[in-house]
């Protein structure tokens, strides 16, 4: 038999054991290969001028899952180097020199990464035709299959794979050249190394970890920014000192309360938990930090998605808007003319919003949230106008009885006015509160119909106030097309820079809003989430390796534990609370990191901005439940696999 | 105590049968020390196996305390087990991620003994067995004979009514067997254990009260003590093992 019979008969024996990664590796191949789809996808890169920065950013995350994944592939590769130490041992034995060892390796390796590349490649194309579907969802245009194999995607995944495998291979290649046959044959007799070794400190270090951890919880729930810095500082600190001792955490406990040792299943739990962790510790807190990073990846690209979804939402009622505190300004004039020239219009309406005596409104709603004020007086507008405009958008009718007045608002502030009943005083009238209504309204743009909510009173009590601004709507007969947007903002431009930039109008496009918050929905929320799902699929296989390699060490317990006469139940019940601690340890604290991140971020955006799904609560919970449902994919196969192969039947 | 009543047990398909015990009958009675002898493949291990419970007889009846262990459902033999047997292997068979007083203590904690009182019967049981003061360490700490005292507690804490013992002696060196069987022969004497051995070592056997000597499934001839002393039942053993053939080398 040839070297290079056995490496490929390796390969196929490194599947079958490790077939957790192996299938992790064919997932992350197919990932790559779908994002590269995206970076050399002339039919979606044509959907929107917007979306020529979609590669650059891709490529960059790209990098990113590259070091990612080297780190994976490094840390398996030493993992079954490791636990395959006699074989190599033989090998050395029998007269086979380190070199060729090391290209027996490295050949074995380079088959398991060219066959998980291959099956990467065509599951990928599914992967990829879920994005161009997703994609052509966000611009609002009907998806139709087509195949699309491009090789420069198949080369550049290739290239990425070259440069993991090159990078992951460099550790083992020097340790496969180094290893002498002693320590081979014998390893199995030697006590791993534990990272921090005097007792009496890992017992000071895992209370010290634990009030940091504890201290760093609070800090981030307090909420404010540098208290929340402080307190990510404090939880990562708790993570490695956690981490680090629990292995001697564990026994000082027991020893210190004997009877809790000794109740239920407590003894065997946490002894197998300390005895893994006493070698791993580093490493789950390293897990436990890409954790971190992938839930709150997560809940950024929620949120991200969030502003642009809402935005569009929030003012997508009209197709066009100008509005100006000077009707006579040159970008005024040239875009309606450019408009009436160019665009069919359906309907269209000039109104003026003015301004009232006192900002008692605002006042009220900004103590009661973080509202953004933007004008001096509350807005007011001409119930006519009013009357109009909700014709205009096809709104029920209302009616406004003498000495009233409305109000219409975002649906966050009707929350807050829910308890308002004060008169408005408006050229010596009182007026009483007639109504609250909340449609979309364009209340999201500062400079249209006030900025989250507008008073609506009788047209000569308004007539009587100053004058804001003018505002000029559009419904038009058909989609405003890129050509004619992008032709708006040209001539905006063109004025702006011959004039020095002086301009107060607000031209807006609903069209070119949705194309925006679909291409930036693309270019955050797809890098963010490659590489939340990347560094999930990371983690969970360290751990599902890890706990697998325990096969057989678990499998002669339990056969032990039987004959002592445990009962099948409990054994059952004994292997899933150690799972389910074994899973959760490294996932908890990201939780209580990941959580108030979110919650706290989602509070920075402008209040009512995100609404239905992406509502801050939403967000989180959305965030949490990818994450875990990645996440106990992965617990479900290694307990599977365990209980068939672990428990005596 | 103990009724093994004509069992038979086959292993195999129909094509190729083996029968690995042969219509096998014995009795024993409460306190009783007896080793079971024979040459690899005579069944012992089978035998140990089928009394405790992890294997079931093809035929025949096993009685413990007159319960008919065949009878029993998994959940009450997996009972049966932790109450009534104590086990002790050749390969120590100790929790490696255990101390010893915590593999000792599994067997309480097994049976769901009040986790108060478990440290005060683990330290009493270790006291008898001269293993106190390594407690605190873990298997791969402590010498084979001490692992195998250690099992021997484990084997007697919960007041197991039966020790069965597989080639204790097997992994240890000849001074650390002396002093396992005389540790063995000081709990059946001193407290009162019922022990059942299997073993292949003639020196270990004579420490028994009684010996059944397995030959291809069957029992081919028993000895018994009596007031001989050690050194003569020995001799009695060999000249027997040498009536069943094979070396005598292959069965010291």
């Amino acid at each position: 038999m040839t070297l290079s019979s056995l490496s490929l008969r390796n390969a196929k024996r490194q599947t079958g054991d490790y077939l957790v990664y192996f299938v992790s590796i064919v997932i992350v191949a197919a990932l790559i290969y779908a994002f590269n789809g995206l970076v050399f996808s002339q039919e979606l890169q044509s959907l929107s001028s917007r979306f020529r920065d979609l590669s650059s950013i891709i490529i960059s995350a790209s990098i990113v899952v590259i070091f990612i994944m080297s780190w994976l592939v490094s840390y398996t590769i030493n993992f079954m180097l490791t636990q395959r130490s006699r074989e190599f041992g033989t090998y050395l034995l029998i007269g086979v020199e380190n070199k060729q060892i090391a290209r027996m390796f490295f050949m074995e390796n380079l088959a398991v990464g060219g066959c998980a590349l291959a099956l990467g490649l065509l599951l990928g194309n599914l992967l990829f035709q879920m994005l161009r579907a997703i994609v052509f969802a966000l611009f609002g245009t009907p998806y139709h299959f087509s195949f699309f194999f491009p090789l420069k995607a198949v080369g550049l995944t290739l290239f990425y794979f070259v440069l993991i495998y090159l990078l992951a291979q460099m550790k083992s290649r020097k340790r496969i050249r180094r290893m002498k046959i002693y320590d081979l044959i014998y390893y199995e007799k030697k006590n791993e190394e534990e990272a921090l070794k005097a007792s009496p400190v890992r017992r000071w270090i895992f209370t010290i970890s634990i009030a940091l951890g504890i201290i760093g919880t609070v800090l981030i729930m307090a909420g404010s920014l540098s208290l929340g810095f402080i307190g990510a500082g404090c939880i990562i600190a708790f993570l490695y000192g956690f981490f680090l001792s629990f292995a001697s955490g564990v026994p000082a406990f027991f020893h210190k309360h004997p009877t809790l040792k000794y109740k239920r299943q407590n003894l065997l739990v946490f002894r197998t938990l300390a005895s893994k962790l006493s070698t791993m510790g580093i490493i789950m807190a390293t897990i436990s930090m890409l954790l971190v990073a992938t839930i709150i990846s997560e809940g950024m690209g929620m949120i991200f998605r969030g502003i642009f979804a809402g935005r569009a939402t929030l003012n997508g009622c009209f197709d066009i808007l100008l509005s100006a505190h000077d009707t006579n300004e040159e970008v005024f004039t040239a875009s309606l003319d450019y408009i009436e020239k160019n665009i069919p219009i359906k309907a269209n309406m000039r109104y003026q919003v003015y301004l009232a005596e006192t900002s008692k409104t605002m006042e009220y709603i900004e103590s009661r949230t973080s509202y953004y004020r933007h004008y001096q007086y509350d807005t007011v507008m001409r119930e006519s106008d009013y009357i109009a405009l909700r014709a205009m958008l096809g709104y029920p009718p209302v009616t406004l009885t003498d000495g009233q007045y409305l109000i219409h608002c975002q649906p966050y502030i009707e929350k807050v006015l829910k308890d308002w009943n004060q008169n408005v005083i408006l050229g010596g009238k009182t007026l009483t509160l007639g109504g609250l209504y909340t449609e979309t309204f364009a209340q999201h743009l500062y400079d249209v119909n006030g900025n989250g909510f507008i008073l609506v009173v009788p047209d000569q009590v308004a007539e009587d106030c100053p004058v804001s601004h003018t505002t000029q709507v559009f419904l038009t007969q058909e989609k405003v097309t890129e050509d004619c947007y992008n032709a708006l903002f040209v001539l905006e431009n063109e004025i702006m820079e011959r004039i020095g930039w002086h301009n107060n109008t607000l031209v807006y496009i609903k069209a070119a809003e949705d194309a925006d918050a679909a291409a930036w929905t693309a270019m955050t929320v797809f890098p963010l989430y490659y590489l939340a799902l990347v560094l999930t699929i990371t983690a969970a296989t360290i751990l599902t390796i890890q706990q697998l390699s325990e096969t057989g060490r678990y499998r002669r317990q339990f056969l032990l534990l039987q004959k002592l006469g445990m009962e099948q139940k409990e054994m059952q019940r004994s292997l899933r609370t150690q799972f389910a601690i074994y899973y959760a340890m490294p996932a908890v604290p990201p939780v209580l990191i990941g959580v108030p991140v979110i919650l706290n971020t989602a509070r920075i955006v402008e209040p009512g901005t995100l609404i239905g799904a992406s509502r801050p609560a939403a967000v989180t919970g959305i965030s949490l439940g990818l994450f875990f449902l990645v996440y106990a994919i992965y617990i479900l196969m290694a307990y599977t696999s365990l209980k068939k192969n672990v428990l005596p039947t | 105590m103990l009724q093994v009543k004509n069992i038979e047990k086959y292993y195999g398909n129909q094509n190729n049968v083996t029968k690995a015990l042969d219509r096998v009958s014995f009795d024993v009675c409460d306190g009783e020390f007896i080793a079971i002898m024979g040459a690899s493949g005579s069944g012992k291990t089978t035998l140990l196996n089928c009394i405790s419970t992890i294997d079931t007889v093809s035929a025949g009846d096993i009685l413990l305390e007159g319960e008919n262990i065949a009878d029993l459902p998994a959940d009450r033999l997996a009972r049966f087990r932790r109450e009534k047997l104590g086990f002790v292997f050749q390969d120590f068979n100790l929790l490696d991620t255990l101390t010893i007083e915590e593999n000792i203590g599994l067997a309480l904690s097994l049976n769901h003994q009040d986790p108060g009182k478990v440290q005060n019967q683990v330290k009493a049981v270790a006291s008898k067995l001269g293993i106190t003061d390594i407690l605190e360490k873990f298997p791969y700490q402590v010498s084979g004979g001490q692992k195998q005292r250690a099992a021997c507690a484990r084997a007697m804490v919960a007041g197991q009514s039966l020790l069965l013992a597989d080639e204790p002696t097997g992994a240890l060196d000849s001074r650390a067997s002396k002093n396992l069987l005389e540790i063995m022969t000081g709990m059946n004497r001193d407290m009162g254990a019922t022990i059942l051995m299997v073993t292949h070592d003639a020196y270990s056997a004579s420490y028994a009260g009684r010996v059944l000597f397995l030959k291809d499934g069957r029992i081919f001839n028993e000895l018994l003590k009596g007031q001989r002393n050690r050194s003569v039942f020995y001799h009695e053993i060999l000249d027997v093992l040498a009536l069943l053939g094979g070396d005598v080398s292959d069965v010291i």
